[in-house]
């Protein structure tokens, strides 16, 4: 029943992929929106399906295809599988309603078809990554979904900019994929097998290899630190649609593949956790105050999932140190919060992403400065994007603060961790911990009062209008979903079978309503309610100008001041006068510019480096006939001399 | 939910909502006896709340939604997060209110809330207050979750009630540490009720201004709500301060004599430290704002201390 369920969707998401292609030259409404709606269809099927094995948790098996009796394709759904598939329906079936009316603004007549062809095959990818029952099932589906992410990316490729973080993506996710595959032939050196069950024997040193091979592939594909340089550039420029699936799901992918061979392959040791914890720290923090300074919505929103993969990351770690030091409750908390941030995380960022690709198609930019006013123009929109912001400023009651306060709560209990130097190191992550979430909520009073709230700063920003209403039911879902998980997290979680130290949400949300009423309540009897609407005093200026609003540059300057060390500003002021004296100015530029510290010292050597190796291996491929044959006898030769030699 | 817990939910909001205004007062006076004035009356804060109910309430064109929900947000999120923290009866805790993170977290909703409005009606000085404020309390919040983690950490447990309830009982934890507690907590109470050497709260002058800029724009009614709330909030820190410390009066069960002079002695406690405060603050001089990180470092120093000494000991 639940297989026939699944195959069904599956091939709903295969229809959708393949019934554009047929109609390319066909440009209209009709065939993409036919295309798109295959995946709501499969969305509610995988949906129903993650939530009826979610509950009963009996996992199910099946093989599609066995050519030989070592290697098969077959899939397995059991709870964690089902958990992600879950996420990723609900995100996929929120997208594909806001994409039908999307993709309808997009430039390209016939090259929409094939977007919502591929957005199918991407969603497909994803289905079938997180229900992969081996690793050669797991790493097929993992190239396709980044072949398919790479064409989605790629959309607009007639914008230079597109096609270089079209590249920059490419590089980066065929990296992730060829440490993947190291981790996954290790894996088969040591077990023989490429089955996802446990190792035999504890920690070798090629299962150390295959361990940091497999951590480095997913964290290229997740955007740790320093691996993230991707996302700032892949997200602005690919359709908001493919970034909300992108951040939102296709990043949940690598941490469920992390998940997955962590919890049953591996027996982690203590360092590993320490390593993983570290690496989630550091792209917390530094994800953040990157963001805090990103003035482009959409790579502001980039640099924030890269604090949030950082926070998942993190709990990740706490359950692994507190597995190898014998606590299993801990480990429990800390992981069902790290699992539950990337639920919420999926929900939040995707309803940002999608509303930001609103904000940008009213007004026809991206950058936030140019904004302004638009709660006025757009007050659905901004309302969503609102509920957004709260969420992923970890603010309760709405979900980002449920999961966040899971991991605090693991991170106050880590008491329990007998070695004191450990205790001294969760104790420091904990403080860098709360400071990005303080930064975070700062982060995003900046992005929403500079796109939102006061005057309008640019003639597009004033002329916005909202939206056409697929384009909000989209994110309206999303965002009743935040909500929801947040205000019943408990009971949610009492529900799957989990006891969690969490606080009773519903309860706080209801004394917050309650004292709302109550406030308003004695306001309307006790109060004026005379109410004026006059302008604000600025001073004596005759009336208010935009630009002499608090801009998002200004609003971030503190926290640039502070984190200079970190940001690594250069400030250049060239200025020539008339007189000696330096009294009379004539002319002068001023810059302000950030050091790329990863671009310069981290990814430029490694790509010139690869460079030079490339071009030196390059001089065997000299495009001359006799060489080539030259080379096919060498290989024939030694060959038979090896062949001869074990004989 | 049980009989007791309601009424604690009654009491405490009454208490705190009464209490509040009068602190303020007193801080103003003991301010103005250090100066050599005699200072405005310690019910001049009623007074004032009384007449900002009177006035109209006048709104900007450019504002939005966001300024007329605030003062509503703020004040019930500093009234959720006010029962948190029992100020004369502790309960036995229901459903996780007590829960130190929230606690933490609902004072930030208000904040977020308070930053938007402070941006809303685009006037520069609200700008820049929100900016400012925003900024403090994210370099302030690794201090103060240290200090909660020490907290939770020398009384095992993460919930307010609880630790109050282990205060009152005999062989509650040793003083040094909670004198070290004490010091980091009320460095956390100077900075998140925007007071020297963080923030003046008297001053309008656009130069030291961080929470005044914020609500800048606010009038009438809803100005009077933001002055109660910021109150509130400082008596619930204070109530977090005193009643570790000086548990002295607390009481757990229900008894009408009990409650009254639990408020008694309560006033008594706050009225003291009130003085402090003011003292405190009167000796000191505003610092400039990018000097506060190194302030904030020398705090984060001391709270670390406090667990470092806790785990090694």
């Amino acid at each position: 029943m639940i297989v026939v369920l699944f195959l069904v969707a599956l091939l709903a998401l295969f229809f959708g992929t393949i019934f554009p292609l047929l109609a390319v030259s066909l440009d209209k409404r009709i065939v993409r929106t036919i295309s798109l709606s295959a995946i709501i269809v499969a969305s509610i099927l995988l949906g129903s399906v993650s939530l009826i094995l979610l509950y009963y948790g009996e996992p199910v098996f099946f093989t599609l295809y066995k050519p030989l009796p070592a290697i098969s394709l077959s899939f397995t759904i059991d709870r964690l599988a089902s958990f992600f598939l879950f996420i990723i329906s609900v995100v996929s079936a929120c997208v594909a309603i806001y994409f039908t009316e999307y993709v309808e603004h997009l430039t390209g007549s016939t090259r929409r078809n094939l977007v919502c062809g591929c957005t199918n095959l991407f969603i497909l990818a994803m289905a079938l990554v997180v229900t992969s029952a081996n690793t050669l099932t797991f790493f097929l589906f993992w190239e396709l979904m980044a072949a398919s992410s790479f064409l989605l990316v790629t959309y607009e490729y007639t914008h230079d900019e597109t096609r270089k973080a079209g590249i920059f993506y490419f590089v980066m996710t065929q990296l992730s994929s060829l440490f993947v595959l190291l981790g996954i032939i290790v894996l088969y050196v040591v077990s023989g097998s490429f089955a996802l069950s446990p190792l035999p024997d504890a920690s070798t040193p090629l299962v150390t290899v295959a361990f940091l091979a497999l951590f480095i592939g997913f964290s290229i594909k997740a955007g740790v630190i320093p691996f993230h340089k991707w996302l700032p550039y892949a997200h602005p420029a690919s359709p908001s649609p493919v970034s909300a699936l992108m951040s939102g799901v296709m990043l949940k992918c690598s941490v469920y593949g992390l998940l997955r061979f962590l919890l049953d392959v591996f027996t982690p040791d203590l360092w590993w956790g320490v390593l993983i914890l570290a690496a989630g720290t550091a792209s917390a923090l530094l994800g953040i105050i990157y963001a805090l300074k990103e003035h482009d919505v959409k790579g502001m929103l980039a640099y924030s999932s890269i604090e949030n993969i950082g926070i998942i990351f993190t709990g990740i770690g706490l359950a692994v140190i507190f597995t190898a030091s014998h606590l299993p409750l801990l480990a429990t908390l800390s992981l069902l919060g790290a699992l539950f941030h990337s639920a919420n995380h999926a929900m939040f960022k995707s309803l940002l992403f999608l509303t930001a690709g609103s904000v940008v198609s009213a007004t026809h930019t991206r950058n936030i400065e140019q904004m302004g006013g638009l709660a006025h123009r757009m007050p659905v929109t901004s309302a969503l994007f609102f509920v957004g912001a709260v969420s992923i400023a970890a603010l309760p009651p709405l979900n980002g603060f449920a999961s966040e306060i899971m991991i605090f709560t693991a991170f106050f209990s880590s008491v329990a961790v007998v070695d004191p130097l450990f205790k001294v190191l969760l104790f420091i992550c904990l403080a860098l911990f709360a400071l990005t979430s303080a930064l975070s909520a700062a982060c995003f009073v900046k992005a929403f009062g500079s796109i939102f709230l006061a005057l309008p700063r640019s003639p597009g920003s004033a002329a916005a209008k909202e939206v056409p209403r697929a384009m909000l039911i989209g994110p309206g879902i999303l965002a009743a979903v935040c909500i929801l998980l947040g205000v019943f997290a408990l009971q949610i979680f009492a529900f799957v079978g989990f006891a969690v130290p969490l606080p009773d949400m519903l309860l706080v949300s209801l004394l917050l309503l309650g004292m709302i009423g109550l406030t308003y309540g004695v306001l309307y009897f006790t109060a004026s309610r005379t109410v004026r609407v006059s302008e604000t005093w600025g001073c004596g200026t005759l009336s208010q100008q935009a630009l002499a609003e608090y801009s998002g540059h200004g609003f971030s300057e503190p926290l640039d001041v502070i984190f200079s060390a970190i940001y690594r500003t250069r400030i250049t002021n060239k200025r020539t006068f008339f007189d000696q004296k330096n009294c009379i100015f004539k002319e002068g530029t001023g810059e302000i510019r950030l050091l790329k510290v990863f671009e310069e010292y981290l990814y430029r050597p490694v790509a010139q480096q690869s460079m030079r190796v490339a071009k030196s291996v390059s001089r065997f491929q000299n495009g001359c006939l006799d060489t080539y044959l030259l080379y096919v006898f060498v290989t024939v030769i030694a060959l038979i001399v090896f062949l001869g030699g074990f004989a | 939910m049980n009989f007791d817990f309601v009424l604690y939910l009654v009491i405490n909001t009454l208490v705190v909502i009464a209490i509040s205004p009068l602190f303020v007062s007193l801080i103003k006076k003991v301010k103005a006896w250090t100066q050599g004035r005699q200072g405005p009356s310690v019910f001049q804060t009623y007074f004032t709340l009384i007449k900002l109910l009177k006035k109209e309430v006048i709104y900007s064109p450019n504002s939005s939604r966001i300024m007329r929900i605030t003062p509503l947000v703020t004040m019930a999120a500093i009234l959720v997060a006010a029962l948190f923290v029992p100020l004369v009866f502790v309960p036995e805790p229901v459903g996780g209110i007590g829960n130190i993170i929230l606690f933490l977290y609902l004072l930030a909703l208000a904040r977020f809330f308070m930053a938007l409005a402070g941006l809303d009606a685009g006037s520069s000085f609200g700008g820049m207050g929100s900016s400012r404020e925003m900024s403090i309390s994210a370099i302030i919040e690794p201090t103060t979750i240290i200090v909660f983690a020490a907290l939770a950490f020398v009384f095992k447990t993460t919930n307010i009630f609880d630790m109050f309830t282990l205060t009152t009982t005999p062989g509650s934890p040793a003083t040094p540490t909670l004198i070290l507690i004490g010091i980091s907590l009320f460095i956390i109470l100077v900075v998140e009720t925007s007071r020297i050497p963080v923030d003046n709260p008297e001053t309008h002058l656009e130069l030291t201004m961080i929470h005044e800029g914020m609500i800048l724009e606010q009038s009438g009614k809803n100005l009077a709500l933001m002055e109660l709330s910021a109150a509130v909030k400082m008596t619930v820190l204070m109530a977090l301060l005193i009643n570790l410390i000086v548990p002295f009066g607390l009481t757990t069960t229900l008894t009408l004599a009990g409650i009254l002079f639990a408020v008694i002695v309560f006033i008594l406690k706050g009225s003291i430290l009130a003085g402090i405060i003011g003292l405190f603050e009167s000796s000191m001089a505003k610092r400039r704002f990018f000097q506060l990180p190194s302030l904030f470092a020398m705090a984060f120093f001391f709270s670390t201390l406090i667990i470092i000494i806790e785990v090694f000991s």
